[in-house]
């Protein structure tokens, strides 16, 4: 399959198995739809051009560059687990209206994690890790930080129980950013492989949603804490990582303004809420959103060329030359089999979009085994179970999608929600014009 | 005259299948599943080894 594409007058074919990558002009677009059997315009073409085009596309066919078949590989899935998530804090000291978490407490109570259960959650993980030796463990909330002393006491003992069993554990902290300063914001810089920090851009837009216990907007509350750990942080692992929702689909405008301070790292994601919602994102945004990326993908360029005021932007980052194996991109999301969530009384969920859904319990730290009904069905997820993603051209880089997402969205682990496939979709071709340009630029 | 040009020339599809690769939403956006911009720890590892 070879997915036919333009970003304003730049045109590519796509090969989606071979994952090759080529420029080429209108009429090779044209007349690859004609030999694929699609729809086509060559009308006032002479034959013997499209002859000469076909020719040329059959010898890149033949170097295995174009319509290569398709690669069924099912992936091979074993039961190490590598990483897990521990809710440290079912409590938040804001109140974003678009939290998936219930505030914070995920519809339930406001519990803080103890270090019995985070201990026994490392133990967990390091048992049940096999030969692996690289473990990543993440820090989330609510807001973790307002557990902290948790979470040191954790990486303390994570580490040292990692060297006896010859593991190196990776920490991660997702972090609203109101507490993050003073000692906890250098500890957190020496310990933590990366940190997410939650921001959603232009102050006006951050305080339209992500409000303090008092109803008040909480940029000015955290936007000093944020600059300053990022200009601490050195080269090490960090992101920026906003949200956006109906409110401001003009959301390039977020990205650039984080840029602009200096927060150069940057994920912005569309909101996941139900279609009552008031931030809910409809069908009908789509065309405004796709063409937003395109604006993103613009002002990227731009800065690119002219090398200033540069940042990177998560879903624009692409490596189609390396990259991993097809054994990971077909096996989809490891939730529920080599990724858990624990939240704080050390009950075990397949991710933390699963928190407290009891239909999705899985088992529990202390109780050392797993619910083998529920992992089964993480486990047989592939992007071969799921037809809707034959025919993508971006299969290969999202997998079929997030397990919760489809699962809310649409009742089926195998069914992906359409608005995240239309969303990946147009953000991937953006991604392949930037591969194309920086090509062009490194010379 | 050639028309098309090739901008990417990937490794051949592999399917090593190791298993060290990060687990896909430790990484930035939590609420997507993306695998087309990880690295694959076997090679990056492998590099530093040979690059020592």
């Amino acid at each position: 399959m070879v997915h036919t594409f333009n970003i304003d007058d730049r045109y590519y074919l796509f090969d989606v198995e071979s994952s090759s990558l080529h420029v080429c002009d209108k009429l090779v677009t044209e007349v690859v739809k004609k030999m694929q059997g699609e729809e086509y315009d060559l009308s006032g073409v002479d034959s013997t051009v499209i002859e000469e085009i076909e020719k040329e596309l059959n010898e890149i066919k033949e170097q295995g560059l174009l319509f290569s078949k398709e690669i069924k590989t099912l992936p091979i899935k074993s039961n190490l687990v590598k990483a897990l998530c521990l809710h440290v804090c079912h409590d938040c000291n804001l109140k974003c209206k678009y939290c998936f978490a219930g505030q914070g407490n995920y519809k339930g109570a406001n519990e803080y994690m103890s270090f019995e259960v985070a201990k026994n959650a490392v133990d967990f993980l390091i048992a049940n890790s096999g030969s692996r030796e690289i473990l990543e463990m993440d820090f989330f909330g609510g807001e973790p930080l307002m557990n902290m002393d948790v979470i040191k006491k954790t990486v303390e003992y994570a580490k040292e129980e990692g060297k006896k069993a010859g593991k190196t554990f990776l920490f991660t902290t997702t972090t609203n950013g109101l507490l993050l300063d003073g000692e906890t914001a250098s500890w957190l810089n020496d310990e933590m492989e990366n940190v997410v920090l939650s921001i959603d851009g232009r102050k006006e837009v951050h305080d339209a949603v992500r409000a303090t216990k008092t109803d008040k907007g909480s940029y000015e509350y955290i936007i000093d804490n944020i600059k300053n750990f990022v200009k601490n942080r050195g080269d090490k692992h960090y992101y920026v990582r906003g949200t956006f929702t109906n409110k401001n689909l003009d959301f390039a405008n977020d990205v650039t303004a984080l840029a602009d301070m200096g927060l150069t790292e940057i994920s912005l994601e569309p909101v996941v809420t139900k279609e009552d919602d008031e931030l809910y994102i409809s069908k009908e945004m789509l065309p405004k959103i796709k063409e937003e990326y395109k604006r993103l993908e613009r002002e990227y360029l731009k800065r690119l060329k002219n090398k200033e005021r540069l940042f990177n932007f998560f879903h624009f980052a692409i490596d189609l030359e390396n990259g991993v194996c097809l054994n990971k991109r077909v096996s989809a999301c490891g939730a529920g089999n080599e990724y858990f969530s624990v939240t704080p009384c050390g009950d075990i969920y397949p991710c933390h979009q699963f928190a407290n859904n009891k239909d999705y319990l899985m088992g529990n730290v202390f109780e050392k085994k797993l619910n083998e009904d529920i992992r089964k069905v993480f486990k047989e997820t592939n992007l071969l179970s799921k037809p809707t993603c034959k025919d993508c051209f971006a299969k290969y880089h999202c997998s079929g999608g997030c397990a919760a997402n489809n699962i809310n969205f649409n009742g089926d682990i195998n069914k992906p929600y359409e608005m995240t496939c239309e969303m990946m979709k147009a953000r991937m071709e953006c991604a392949l014009d930037i591969f194309s340009q920086k090509k062009e630029i490194d010379g | 005259m050639a028309k098309i040009k090739l901008v990417a020339t990937p490794k051949k599809r592999t399917s090593v299948g190791c298993g060290e690769c990060r687990s896909t939403c430790q990484s930035a956006c939590k609420t997507s599943c993306t695998v087309g911009n990880q690295n694959c720890e076997k090679l990056e590892r492998e590099a530093k080894v040979n690059n020592k």
